[in-house]
Order: C-alpha cells, then structure tokens, then sequence
C-alpha cells in the first residue's frame, strides 16, 4: 500500500506539473458519522455543515492543483460498523485523513485500528478523556472539561468569589467536570466548601441546596444538563438561597431558560458556539446553514464545520501531495484556527484542543455574552 | 451544632418530596389491594394525567381548578383501559386454582409492563423525550415561608390534596357500598363472586379510582417540578412501590406513612452522606423493614405472593 501510496503522489506530481488544466490532484477526506438509526440528527448536522466548509474551501483557492471531496459513511452509531468503516478508509489510497466518529465510544473503536494503521483521525464530538491517549494519531475539536473546568475556575476567582461548592450528576461525564473544575480551582487557591453528587434522572434539589447553603460558599457551580439545572435553579429560588450559580457549557441550551425562566437570570456559563454571536464567520455560518437546510445551527453542526475546516487548512498546509503523515504533522501544528466554536490551537504534546470560550451569562431571558468577569 | 433552621428546612424538604411518593402510593397500593398484582403502568397512568393537563392547558387556558376533573377523567378511562388490555384478559378462569397460580400473577405483572413500556414510547413519539415545560401562570412554584422555613405553594397543595385523598378513599372503602364491594373482593375474589358481587365490575371501579389518584398526582408534581417528560413517572414509581411494600402492601394509610418516612430519610441523609446515596438509602430501609416486619410496617397478617 505504501509504494501505491508514493507511485500516487509520484504520478500525481508529475501531472500536476505537466498538465495544469485537466488532471488535478483528487484528495479525499473519510468522514464516518451515525446517518441512520437513533443518533441520525447529530450525523444528518454533520453531513450538512460538512459540505457547506467543503464547497467554501475548494472555492477559495487555498489548496492549488488538487481538490478534495469527502467520503461520507454511515456508523449507526455501533462501534462494529465504525471498524469496518476504518478497514475500508484505510484501503482506499486516496483517504489521507478522516473525521469522525460522533460518540467517544464509537471514535474509539475505530481509533484503535486507524492508531494501529497510522490514518490520522480527527473527532469533532468525542470528549472522553482516552480518546486522544490512543495514539499520537487522534485529535479533537471539542472542549473537554480538563480545559473547560479550570477556564470557568479561573473566571469564577477573577470576580472575586474564592469558595465554591459543586453539584455534579453522577456519570462518568459529571465526574470529568468535578475533577477539572476542582483542580482548577484548587490550584488557583480558591476554596471548595463541598462536592454533592446526585443520581441522573433526579429533580429534587431541594436537599443538597439547603445542605450547600448552610456552608455558604460564594459560589455554586454546576456540572449537569440543563433540565436538571432549570429544576435545580427554581427549586433555589423558592428556597430563597441567593448564592450566584456557573455551570458547564452542557447547559447552554434554550430550554434551559424556558424552563427555568426567571429563576436562571445570572446564571453564568462559557460556551464555544452560540449562533446569535455577531462575528462575521458565525454569520457568514448561520446564514448559510439556515437558508440550505431551513434550521439554525446548533452547537453539533457548528463542531463539525470547524473539523472539516481545521482537517482541510491542514491538507493546504501539507500541500497537494498530502500523505497521511504529513497531514498528521500539519494537524498537530494547527494553532489558532479561527472557527466559529472559537480559535482552536492543538497542545504539541497532548493534541488536546484549547479554544476560546465565549463567557455568557442570562440576562432579561437571554444568553448575552459578557465581556468582563 | 446539627439541629437548627437548616435541619428543620431538610424535614420540610423531605415531606415535600415524601408527599409526592405517598400521592402516587394511594392508587398503586389501592389497585394491588384488591388484585394483589402490581400494576407496573401506574407510572405511566401518572405521565398520562401529566401530558393531559398540560394539553388541556395549552389548549383552553382554563383556571387551574378547571383542569382537575378533565384529568380525572382522563385517569379513570386510562384507567379502564388498562384494566381491559393487560388485565381482564388474563381472568378468564374463575376457579380456584387458576386464581391462585402464580403464572397467572406472573402474567398480568408482565402484561402491565408491557402497556406501561408502549405508552412511555408512544408518548415520546407523539411529545420527544425533552422536558415540555408547564406554562408560567399554573406553576405551583411560589416560595411561602412558614417562620423560618421555605416552602413552595406547590408542597402544600401536594400535601392538602393526599390529606383528602387519603380521605376521600378511606370513606369510599368504609362507609359506601362500592368500597365494601372493593373490600370484599381484596379479601376474597371467589367468595365475593359467591355471594352475588360483580367482581370485574368492583375491578374496573378499583382501575378506574386508582388511576383517577395516579393522573391527579401526575398532573400536581409536573406543576410542582415545572416540568414534564414520558420518562416522569418512573422514579416516583419505583419509590411509591417501595412505599408501599414498607407499607404492608394492601395498606393505604401504611404506604402513605412510609412514602412520608422515605422522603424524610432520604433528605435528612443529604446532610451526613452524599445525594448520590440516596437511593440506597431507601432500598436499606425496605431490607430493614422486610427483615424484622416481614409483613411490612402496617400489614395485617396478609397472605403474601
């Protein structure tokens, strides 16, 4: 497969050099998502934003004497479809890189055999913390909560509240987000009064609230969804505990305020993507998004616009006889990628992303982004 | 320094919580009374009365106290329904032996799992799995301070409306015919038949005033909450049945007891353990209490499945 690989750049050199006009080089991205059964939405996005980055790309010129299209195939979001997926990826020489899966579980699985193969991947959802551990060959987009909880740590000291006290949902997710949070907070010299886990599906707050308020922290920070937040936000209110509340970017979500409705005024949290943020690429995004496929990006199709867009800046970089090494080595270089989820820079060490979070807060029934702590 | 203005607001916390489990345990424990089979779609009759008042809300914008009798009447046909789909057709034998089998117990225990199962995806097909939220002005959401204490309007009406369940249903089942109907045929279905009582009729009442409770409560804890899903009436289901287990099985002011003391244990264990050991908490008090009162805490002496 390797002397396939050099015959094809060798060839595809030669005619880009010999002949400018018909014979462009064809690179081709895999991008392997859930398109049908349960998790068919988060694919369906991804496809949708996906082809939307790639017409704009091949477009700009960015890349001369090759054009790249993207082989889409679908997961159904089983870890058993995304291993044949990889097979197939990895046999076709023209696949330099691929992007996908959605869930951790399911990125993973097909990891193991693209580390194994030496095919870059890059996930623009997966956010386990051993996604990346696989191989130097892995990479994501996506905030995790190591880097998430100590941004909001950090913000929380900024304003001059040093004591906070967690509540967490009991999964694996929720003890990710206490950890960062924790440490974070910690290493900064803020104080954490107490941690109080609660079982998901759980909507009685009541009792970790009044046991949190006797400890009177300056803060209550809070790693959980935002239908457990809205419960948790009025039940606060009627309490008449005053205590300010963060939380994790999980509870950027409409329905938090409608139904938590006044009770999640002040409510303070940082997010990547927000579709209502004037930048001029978030517009250029929604617009487009919206007039194709008559919806309003979320935060999902919003991930995966940025992966393509950081997967194809890498192929520019490593220029038109792209291998799938160099295009690893372009990946990991990536360093302020200006996306519409924020500047994505991967660490050299970890490939682990760092972004730049918008800081939001409710105010008058809205998210608004605020400038200063 | 642990008893003080925290503590006390922990007990008012858990009877709030332990209402919610005793207005579910009035229904489950009067339908189990009378077919000593656990009806498994409680929850969902529960979700159903929820989902009804919230759509006769959006629809008319009636006063609050208007939307009672639409969703009893909603509980007591879900109610009959049940009744006919997951449990009349497993009576077709009357004798003795068929009554007591313990296939035939197995077999409608499954049969209401399998209704409740359908109706939660239905419910997510027709409404999504998402949280729908309840209209601002219905909510029962204000704080009202007792002294020093807080409480929401909605714990109290919560409490009222088991008070008087509890009531209504103690002179139903004492003091008019129905109930000695419904009495005599939890004490003995084929004698009741003997002496000339219309068994399945006194057994769709029971579904159809079990249900009534179920989808009153379901409707009372989605305003209380703020919020409604297909998937609300599980937890409270689980803890209403344990209630009920604690509470003898067959007796409701026992269920109701025990719904109050679970709530309350598991509030006032917040304060020394974690939240997420709540649940545990409960399952060790239904251990305890089934180990040193093996007919529950209020049984009387009833032959157990």
């Amino acid at each position: 497969m390797k002397r396939h690989l050099i015959l094809g750049a060798v060839l595809g050199t030669l005619l880009a050099a010999g002949s400018a006009t018909a014979a462009d080089r064809e690179i081709v991205i895999g991008y392997q998502a859930p398109l049908s059964g349960d998790r068919s939405q988060y694919g369906e996005m991804f496809r949708n934003a996906a082809q939307i980055k790639l017409e704009e790309f091949n477009k700009s010129g960015k890349l001369a004497g090759a054009t790249v299209s993207i082989a889409f195939e679908d997961s159904k979001d089983d870890p058993k479809e995304a291993r044949n997926i990889a097979r197939k990826f990895l046999d076709n020489p023209k696949i330099v890189g691929v992007i996908g899966d959605f869930s951790s579980t399911v990125s993973m699985a097909a990891g193991e055999i693209y580390a194994a193969e030496k095919m870059p991947q890059l996930s623009q959802t997966a956010s386990h913390p051993d996604f990346t551990k696989i191989s130097p060959w892995q990479f994501r987009n996506i905030t995790t909560q190591a880097f998430e909880g100590p941004y909001n740590a950090d913000w929380i000291l900024a304003g001059g509240l040093k004591s906070a006290a967690v509540i967490y949902i009991q999964n694996d997710w929720g003890i990710s987000a206490l950890d960062g949070f924790v440490a974070g907070f910690k290493a900064k010299g803020g104080k954490i009064v107490s941690t109080e886990a609660f079982n998901p599906g759980n909507r009685d707050f009541r009792s970790i609230l009044t046991k949190v308020a006797r400890q009177k922290p300056d803060v209550i920070y809070l790693a959980m969804f935002y239908e457990e937040g809205a419960a948790l936000a009025q039940q606060r209110e009627q309490l008449g505990i005053t205590i300010p509340l963060y939380g994790t970017s999980s509870l950027y979500s409409p329905k938090l305020i409608e139904l938590g409705r006044g009770s999640v005024e002040g409510l303070h949290l940082a997010t990547t993507f927000t579709p209502d943020n004037p930048d001029p690429a978030v517009r250029s995004f929604v617009t487009e998004y919206s007039a194709r496929y008559k919806a309003e990006p979320g935060m999902f199709a919003a991930q995966a616009y940025d992966a393509v867009g950081i997967m194809l800046d890498a192929v520019a970089k490593a220029g038109p006889a792209v291998t799938r090494q160099s295009l690893r080595d372009a990946l990991a270089s990536t360093t302020a990628y200006p996306g519409v989820t924020g500047a994505t820079s991967f660490d050299p060490a970890t490939r682990e992303p760092s972004k730049s979070l918008a800081r939001m807060m409710v105010k008058d029934g809205k998210f608004q982004v605020v400038a200063v702590p | 320094m642990v008893f003080d203005i925290f503590f006390l607001q922990q007990v008012i916390n858990g009877l709030s919580i332990g209402c919610v489990y005793a207005l579910m345990a009035i229904g489950f424990t009067l339908i189990f009374g009378v077919l000593n089979v656990v009806n498994f779609a409680h929850g969902e009759v529960y979700t159903v009365g929820a989902f009804v008042g919230l759509m006769v809300i959006t629809a008319f914008a009636p006063p609050l106290l208007a939307v009672v009798p639409l969703v009893l009447a909603a509980g007591a046909l879900a109610g009959v329904g049940l009744e006919r789909i997951a449990f009349r057709p497993f009576r077709r034998f009357n004798d003795e032996a068929s009554q007591k089998s313990r296939a035939m117990r197995e077999a409608t225990l499954l049969s209401s799992l399998a209704v409740s199962i359908v109706t939660r995806e239905v419910m997510m097909h027709l409404f999504g799995g998402d949280m729908q939220g309840i209209p601002a002005g219905y909510l029962l959401q204000r704080p009202v301070a007792i002294g020093p204490v807080m409480v929401a309007s909605g714990s109290l009406v919560i409490f009222a409306t088991s008070a008087v369940m509890l009531g209504a249903l103690q002179f139903l089942l004492y003091r008019t015919q129905t109930g000695l109907g419904i009495r005599a045929v939890s004490n003995n279905q084929l004698g009741a038949r003997y002496v000339g009582i219309d068994t399945d009729r006194t057994i769709v009442t029971t579904f159809a005033v079990g249900s009534m409770l179920g989808a009153t409560a379901g409707i009372l804890v989605g305003l209380y909450d703020g919020a409604i899903s297909p998937h609300m009436g599980f937890a409270p289901g689980v803890k209403a049945f344990v209630a009920m287990v604690m509470g003898g099985l067959s007796s409701i002011p026992g269920a109701v007891a025990c719904a109050l003391l679970l709530g309350v244990s598991e509030s006032i264990a917040t304060e020394f353990l974690s939240s997420g050991w709540k649940d545990l908490i409960t399952y060790s008090l239904l251990v305890v209490t089934l180990v040193f009162f093996p007919q529950g805490l209020f049984g009387h002496g009833r032959e157990r499945a």
